[in-house]
């Protein structure tokens, strides 16, 4: 399977999302606005849940909507990630090979991605993520060296700068989407300030 | 760096019944709790009289949670002195070992206290953790049990159960768990709600029913509740759009079903008067009543 790319953008708001709810397993949904057929690029994500992972109405209500947001921005759902409150297993859930499942279906070269929290230590070195591809109806273990995180100083840099100046907190999953549904799960505030700080070093997010 | 006085120009008493506000309402904001707390025992101690104690306890368990051990080490300190042969204090040294991932040594300052008493429910209670911290979720379900045979009042712990088995996809388990907690709290719409959510995942138009009145009831209880409000939606729309339900049945969770989609979109026309992010919302939740219309003809 070829290569596939997580973007500055995406690769932030997934791992401030699982620092925000740090006792809480979190998902969410990987978006690409890259065209059927080239390399899988994931330019974004939308960050879905951080309690009852495995209950399906609210999953299902959220799919929904981020299918319909994703037809109306010319992006596409490629992919699914996860971050387990228990940092000692970072194995996918039967949840989250579910979910990832039905993604395939309507996503050849879907990918699924674990975060591992026992990598996201001060200081770490490499991306905590543990990426999984479609091979022979399983989930398969991808080649690490397949994996393209373009800029990975700068994008980890963006990422603690945020957690430093609190903005983290700006993030919205559908969760807190539900608890005040004035509150945007697209997260155009906190898209707007990853690219302000990604944009000295980046010439795209 | 500004003070949390100075910052948020607030005295010492503000900041003292702030954190007795989240002490009460059993709030983890951590971060805020350490900020708030360690300026009060640094600055005012003196002022706090008794309630230092349940300060020091209450800003130590919050240290733990962010990972500051020099300051849950010293709160420690001061509670030991303070009372020497407490129970209370040798849960937080233990909940101290559990921080630092000592599970062993924990475990075996929760056993000492067992040993001197066997109805300590928040020793039990710790050790469960320590199961569930490790991933050892088969164990702690089974304690949990056995606790709960003994403590049959205690709603925390049926609710902790309840999300065990959720994560392990006992969905009927859970169910039983949340029946208790609706029984003793009948009033609480979050219940009902939970419930209903397992019902509507465990499938099949009996459980679907179930779900759509719990969910309903949920609704009853709190109308903003917007999971429920979409939990009533996708489950009458399926009960709506199955083939094997009669055609009274079918009638009633059209209704239901178009009840609850005027809803879904009044909230959000009041939510986003307008904003691009609700007119997709909006327009998701159009379409889904659309989907739903081509089902029913």
């Amino acid at each position: 399977m070829g290569e596939v790319e997580l973007s500055c953008l995406a690769y932030v708001k997934m791992y401030l999302h699982s620092c925000l709810f740090p006792r809480c397993s979190v998902n969410g949904l990987l978006l690409s606005s890259s065209p059927v057929g080239g390399p899988l690029c994931v330019t974004d994500c939308v960050p879905l849940l951080h309690s009852h992972l495995p209950l399906a109405p609210i999953t299902q209500v959220a799919l929904t909507q981020v299918d319909v947001w994703c037809a109306q921005t010319q992006q596409r759902i490629v992919g699914y990630y996860q971050a387990n409150a228990c940092v000692s297993d970072s194995s996918p859930t039967p949840c989250a090979l579910k979910i990832a499942d039905k993604i395939a279906e309507q996503c050849s070269g879907a990918v699924l991605l674990m975060i591992d929290g026992a990598k996201m230590s001060q200081g770490y070195r490499v991306p905590p993520i543990v990426m999984y591809e479609r091979k022979d109806s399983r989930w398969t273990l991808k080649d690490k060296h397949m994996i393209m995180l373009r800029q990975w100083e700068e994008t980890r840099s963006v990422a603690n700068q945020l957690l430093d100046s609190g903005d983290h907190t700006l993030l919205v999953d559908f969760d807190s989407h539900l608890d005040d549904i004035t509150k945007d799960w697209t997260n155009q505030k906190l898209n707007a300030k990853i690219a302000e700080l990604a944009s000295p070093v980046n010439g795209n997010v | 760096m500004a003070s949390v006085s100075e910052l948020y120009d607030v005295t010492w008493e503000d900041m003292r019944d702030k954190l007795r506000k989240w002490r009460d309402e059993n709030y983890r904001n951590s971060e805020q709790i350490v900020d708030v707390g360690e300026e009060l025992i640094n600055e005012h101690s003196s002022k706090l009289g008794d309630d230092i104690w349940i300060i020091y306890e209450q800003v130590m368990i919050a240290a733990l949670d962010c990972c500051r051990d020099d300051l849950a080490w010293s709160c420690l300190q001061e509670l030991k002195r303070q009372f020497p042969d407490s129970h209370r204090v040798k849960r937080l040294a233990g909940m101290r070992l559990e921080a630092l991932e000592r599970y062993d040594d924990a475990n075996k300052l929760y056993d000492s206290i067992l040993q001197d008493d066997q109805t300590n429910t928040a020793a039990r209670k710790r050790k469960i953790s320590i199961l569930k911290a490790q991933g050892k979720t088969a164990e702690a379900i089974r304690e949990l049990n056995e606790y709960l045979e003994q403590f049959v009042g205690d709603q925390e712990a049926w609710h902790e159960l309840s999300e065990l088995y959720i994560n392990e996809h006992d969905y009927a388990k859970a169910a039983f768990c949340l029946e208790e907690l609706m029984m003793t709290n009948p009033h609480n719409h979050l219940y009902c709600e939970q419930y209903a959510e397992v019902k509507y995942t465990q499938g099949g138009m009996d459980n679907l029913d179930l779900a759509r009145k719990y969910f309903a009831q949920a609704l009853k209880l709190n109308n903003r509740n917007m999971r429920a409000l979409f939990g009533l939606y996708m489950s009458a729309s399926h009960l709506a759009a199955s083939p094997k339900v009669s055609a009274k049945v079918k009638k009633d969770n059209v209704k239901y079903a178009a009840w609850a989609a005027s809803q879904i979109n009044r909230a959000y026309q009041l939510a986003g008067r307008g904003t691009k992010e609700s007119k997709c919302s909006m327009k998701a939740v159009e379409e889904m009543l659309e989907s739903m219309q081509i089902t029913m003809s």
